[in-house]
């Protein structure tokens, strides 16, 4: 199925899919600098084969908030979930993300995974996550990672001692953590994806 | 008279409160090139460290000219901007952005820097090639991702093409552990070999003797427990090789 972007704020996200036998669902978020973002999404999947790609990322800035909320039932057994969301917090923003795995007891042979990565680039953010796990069926394979972390120096000194100035270095960190999820757009998004960087501020 | 690119006076320096550094003197002129060589511990790294600016290292006592300027009150960029290139022992990977784009921001701050605009796509094509082709780079390469899944002999390689496109004045080259791989130590040779001019200065910091034999320094340094304890031509190599650093 072909991969559908959606632009928070501007695009309507289905906030409840139902997906049976073999159907599939392969979507990318972004969430640009600006007003307050918020994603909701519950997925259930009900019958063998059905899957569900959640990719996305934000970028907050000034006083901004992002909140995302992920809900992935597996409620038959034989289906496959990942999820990919990374982000930035800069500034005085505030970010979280929520998700939620959750396998019933018939659902084995279940594949899930999820992983969220975020970066404070600066020291007034906040992010929070919350990864969760509920599995009850016990042949399964599940996985999720979280993080949180800064801008990594030795990355930083490596720019800067080729002349590159510091904060330039951070840019190009910045769009080095964001292009697994970035290098799915469209050229011209991902542009103004990597030109909104610039609105991050220590 | 030769002319000075670096001058090292009494420099005392280390990490965490923990001095390093006890009292360096060294003078490097355009067109020489200089081995350090030294134990594990004797300060090799640290040296390079304070000379390219890394955070969290500090000078303590003593002056580091560069070109009659004072190196120590330098950004990391400034110090490249005016022509010091450090090849990184363990190069860092950067995902998502390319040799390519990762070469041209940096030829573009430094040219900014200067007053000057950003260098015209054409030119900097032509440039690219034209190192590449110096140092037996491949075309494919300066697409690829910065250091990702790159062997350790390409990494090595990579260093020195970034040395070649930003055409330092003076370079460091820390090779500490990389004496056991011959690919790798061919690779730096051919470099400075390629680069070496007599408007250059190259340090090559090392504990290997092999890799002084193809590059023939013109000064050899034994750095221990922070200071220099020995300077000479290529038989202080030679001694190092024949008995170690004890003898120091």
């Amino acid at each position: 199925m072909a991969l559908k972007i959606y632009i928070v704020g501007k695009d309507t996200i289905p906030s409840k899919v139902s997906l049976g036998a073999g159907e599939e669902m392969d979507i990318v978020f972004v969430a640009l600098p600006g007003e307050d973002r918020s994603v909701a999404m519950d997925v259930e999947l009900d019958a063998p084969g059905a899957s569900a790609q959640i990719r996305g990322l934000y970028i907050a800035t000034g006083s901004q908030k992002v909140d995302l909320t992920f809900n992935v039932r597996h409620n038959s057994g034989g289906c496959h979930s990942r999820q990919l969301v990374k982000g930035i917090a800069s500034g005085s923003a505030r970010a979280s993300f929520y998700g939620k795995i959750y396998v019933a007891q018939d659902a084995q042979k279940t594949k899930a995974y999820q992983e969220n990565h975020n970066i404070l680039a600066s020291e007034k953010a906040r992010i929070d996550t919350k990864p969760q796990l509920e599995i009850y069926a016990d042949d399964v394979e599940c996985s999720h990672g979280a993080t949180i972390g800064r801008l990594n120096q030795d990355e930083q000194f490596y720019m800067r001692s080729r002349g590159i100035p510091e904060a330039e270095a951070r840019r190009l960190q910045m769009i080095s953590f964001l292009a697994p999820v970035a290098g799915l757009l469209p050229q011209d998004l991902a542009e103004k994806v990597y030109e909104s960087l610039s609105q991050c501020e220590d | 008279m030769d002319k000075v690119l670096l001058k090292i006076e009494n420099l005392h320096a280390g990490i965490a409160g923990k001095e390093i550094l006890k009292g360096i003197d060294l003078t490097i002129n355009e067109g020489e090139v200089h081995a350090l060589m030294g134990p594990n511990g004797a300060g090799k790294s640290t040296l390079s460290a304070v000379l390219t600016g890394r955070p969290d290292f500090v000078v303590t006592e003593g002056s580091v000219t560069f070109r009659g300027k004072d190196l120590l009150a330098m950004s990391p960029e400034e110090r490249a901007w005016e022509g010091l290139f450090l090849s990184f022992q363990y190069p860092i990977e950067i995902p998502g952005v390319s040799i390519s784009n990762f070469m041209k921001s940096a030829i573009n701050a430094k040219r900014k820097a200067a007053g000057l605009k950003d260098i015209a796509p054409g030119d900097y094509l032509r440039l690219l090639k034209e190192k590449m082709a110096m140092v037996k780079m491949k075309g494919e390469f300066a697409k690829r991702d910065v250091n990702v899944g790159f062997s350790g002999g390409e990494k090595k390689r990579n260093e020195i093409f970034q040395m070649a496109m930003l055409e330092p004045v003076l370079s460091i080259l820390d090779e500490t552990d990389s004496g056991l791989d011959v690919d790798a130590l061919k690779i730096v040779s051919d470099g400075v070999e390629a680069l070496r001019s007599p408007q250059t200065g190259f340090i090559v910091i090392t504990h290997y003797p092999s890799l002084l034999e193809s590059m023939k320094p013109d000064v050899v340094h034994v750095l221990k427990g922070g200071r220099i304890v020995c300077n000479g031509g290529m038989e202080v190599a030679e001694k190092v090789q024949s008995s170690g650093f004890e003898s120091f």
